[in-house]
């Protein structure tokens, strides 16, 4: 299944940063990028890209664990009308593993600096998308990054989102297919396995 | 023998290696601990014969206006009540409005600290607003403030010449109060519509800590007129404008003057006073109810939802600065305790009550049993051990790079570098 590219937005900035990932906090609550989907962010006078693999919502702070509260509400949506406050304790972050920079041109490899924290972070538009998965380097940074959630996953997130960028969304998860083939060599099963997730 | 008492001595003192850094004897502790919990007990069930007999002389037929008399001309060692009606009525929950803000702020301050070099005080007030209703929305942040000037160290008292008092203990916790309240009125102004509001306080609108004569007069009236006085002033000016309840909100309360009135109810002699039962050495009446609290009092006669009448502060402060902000309390049911909230006399007058009663249970029920508003605005406002080290460690290193000689007191290095 292909995905619709989200809407270009500022979606939050960067509260850690690496070389290879970067976490970012979203501005609105439950509001990440899509898992799969190429975000940007500035670090000086370059332009890094990022594939967003891991949102998560949880407490503000450690040692406050979100309790039960809607026992007595008839909707999900009345338990932050009764407590208003729950919006400002809690906080909706993502990592997005980083797959590309643009200086004078885009490259798809780790770019030479870290993001820098506050750095905004938005969701790139349609047209970039289109731009950057013109090339399928990117795949190798992510089938060797070293993240928490599948790897495989996250490719298959990547290529189905950035499918939705192109004329003929099938033809470039064929082409993405190919890549595939090419990078995980003879390792049969997995290749077996990541093509189904591009389905 | 002074060689075996001494080897009793140290297997007694011994400790295995796992417990080497605890100061404390848990050896000797404990059975302190459990004679502790057997006495605890007993006193348990000679409480419950107390309070019975308190609740059946709540629920007889008291004469009000003789009792308030008896209060007012007897001599008393402990605080009694000022009763306004009667003691044993009940009010119910009156109706939550279907839209309105809660605003409440507490503070927490590091203190100066004699054995560092600068000499400073931070106060740090949490502040938090809720909307209810429609457009439910929240605002919480905390407001850090330093204090370093000369002037600041000290409170003036203008009307004593150039005398001034230093501003540290329990004064600077009395300054943080009024920081609190008037970051409180803050508040109150920046709503964006008049919708019905309760700006809450944490713990009492008593200033305890002034009074027993610890402070001399001058001191007192400034920090109170100038401080929470002023405050509460400016939330009765705002209260003219639209409903607003004010009140202060004291979980698990310690006191007694409810129970101290039932005390005056019981006893036999007119006018009541104490020193002279002291003196004869007779066997008191009012003794029969000593050791309850009004908590126990009200948990016993309350429903959750329901208030306790009105009753008011007869403490030497309050009569003599508090004037139109006179102290009022009642006792409400929150369903986990009974609570104490006390208001100012305006809020009673201006017929404020049955909604800062309302919506003081109404935090509480959201709260699970503790005002919402008031737990989060602690959480904005507390500072850790860490953070206090931190403050200080920020301070050193500025002065450092400011090309400042650091010397602190050596008894504080010692405490930073333990050694053997």
């Amino acid at each position: 299944m292909t995905g619709a590219i989200a809407e270009p937005s500022r979606v939050g900035e960067v509260v850690e940063a690496s070389t290879a990932s970067f976490v970012a906090q979203c501005y609105e609550l439950h509001q990440p990028p899509p898992l799969g989907s190429l975000v940007r962010t500035r670090a000086g006078s370059i332009m890094i890209y990022a594939i967003v693999f891991n949102a998560r919502t949880g407490s503000i702070e450690p040692g406050r664990r979100p309790i039960a509260r809607g026992q007595e509400e008839e909707e999900e949506g009345d338990i932050f009308k009764s407590n208003p406050q729950i919006t400002k304790l809690l906080r909706t972050d993502f990592e997005a593993v980083v797959v590309g920079y643009r200086d004078e041109l885009l490259h798809q490899y780790l770019p030479p600096a870290p993001g820098h924290i506050h750095s905004f972070v938005h969701i790139c538009e349609k047209k970039e998308v289109e731009e950057f998965s013109g090339r399928l380097d990117f795949l190798d940074i992510i089938l060797e990054s070293k993240i928490l959630l599948g790897v495989d996953e996250l490719v298959g997130a990547s290529l189905r989102y950035a499918s939705g960028a192109h004329a003929d969304p099938r033809a470039f998860l064929v082409e993405a297919g190919r890549a595939l083939a090419s990078s995980l060599g003879g390792d049969l099963h997995r290749l077996n396995s990541l093509l189904k997730r591009l389905k | 023998m002074a060689q075996v008492e001494l080897f009793a001595c140290s297997r007694l003192c011994y400790t295995p290696n796992h417990l080497a850094a605890m100061t404390l004897d848990l050896f000797q502790t404990v059975p302190q601990i459990e004679a502790m919990s057997a006495e605890l007990k007993a006193e348990r069930s000679r409480h419950q014969q107390q309070l019975q007999e308190a609740l059946e002389l709540l629920g007889s037929a008291l004469d009000v206006q003789a009792l308030k008399r008896k209060i007012e001309t007897g001599k008393t060692t402990w605080l009694v009540a000022g009763l306004e009606s009667g003691l044993g009525e009940r009010f119910p929950l009156p109706p939550t409005p279907p839209d309105f803000y809660v605003v409440a702020t507490d503070g927490s301050h590091i203190d100066i600290d004699r054995h560092r070099t600068a000499s400073c005080y931070l106060i740090n007030v949490g502040l938090v607003a809720l909307r209810y209703g429609e457009n439910a929305q929240a605002h919480l942040s905390n407001l850090p403030r330093l204090y370093s000037s000369k002037e600041e160290m000290v409170l003036s008292l203008p009307l004593s010449g150039n005398r001034s008092e230093p501003l540290r203990g329990e004064l600077l916790g009395v300054k943080r109060g009024a920081e609190e309240c008037r970051r409180l009125c803050d508040l109150v102004r920046q709503r964006a519509e008049p919708s019905p509001t309760l700006a809450l306080l944490d713990g009492s609108l008593i200033l305890w800590g002034l009074t027993g004569g610890a402070y001399p007069e001058a001191v007192v009236q400034e920090l109170l007129e100038t401080g929470l006085l002023a405050c509460l002033g400016e939330l009765q000016q705002l209260a003219e404008k639209g409903p607003l309840g004010v009140g202060s909100y004291i979980s698990f309360p310690g006191n007694t003057e409810v129970v101290n009135a039932l005390r005056v109810a019981v006893c036999p002699r007119e006018p009541v006073d104490c020193d002279r039962c002291s003196r004869e050495g007779k066997e008191k009446e009012c003794e029969r109810m000593a050791g309850l609290r009004d908590r126990d009092l009200f948990a016993g006669l309350l429903k959750p939802g329901e208030r306790s009448p009105m009753f008011y502060s007869r403490s030497s402060i309050v009569r003599r600065y508090y004037g139109r902000h006179e102290v009022c309390f009642f006792y409400l049911n929150v369903e986990d305790e009974i609570a104490r909230v006390e208001v100012p006399r305006w809020v009673v007058n201006m017929g404020l009550i049955d909604l800062t009663h309302a919506l003081v249970y109404d935090q509480c029920r959201r709260g699970q049993g503790y005002p919402v508003v008031l737990s989060e605005a602690h959480e904005q406002a507390v500072l850790t051990g860490a953070d206090r080290e931190r403050f200080w460690e920020m301070v050193e290193e500025t002065m450092v790079k400011e090309g400042m000689e650091i010397k602190g007191s050596a008894k504080s290095d010692s405490k930073r570098t333990r050694w053997i």
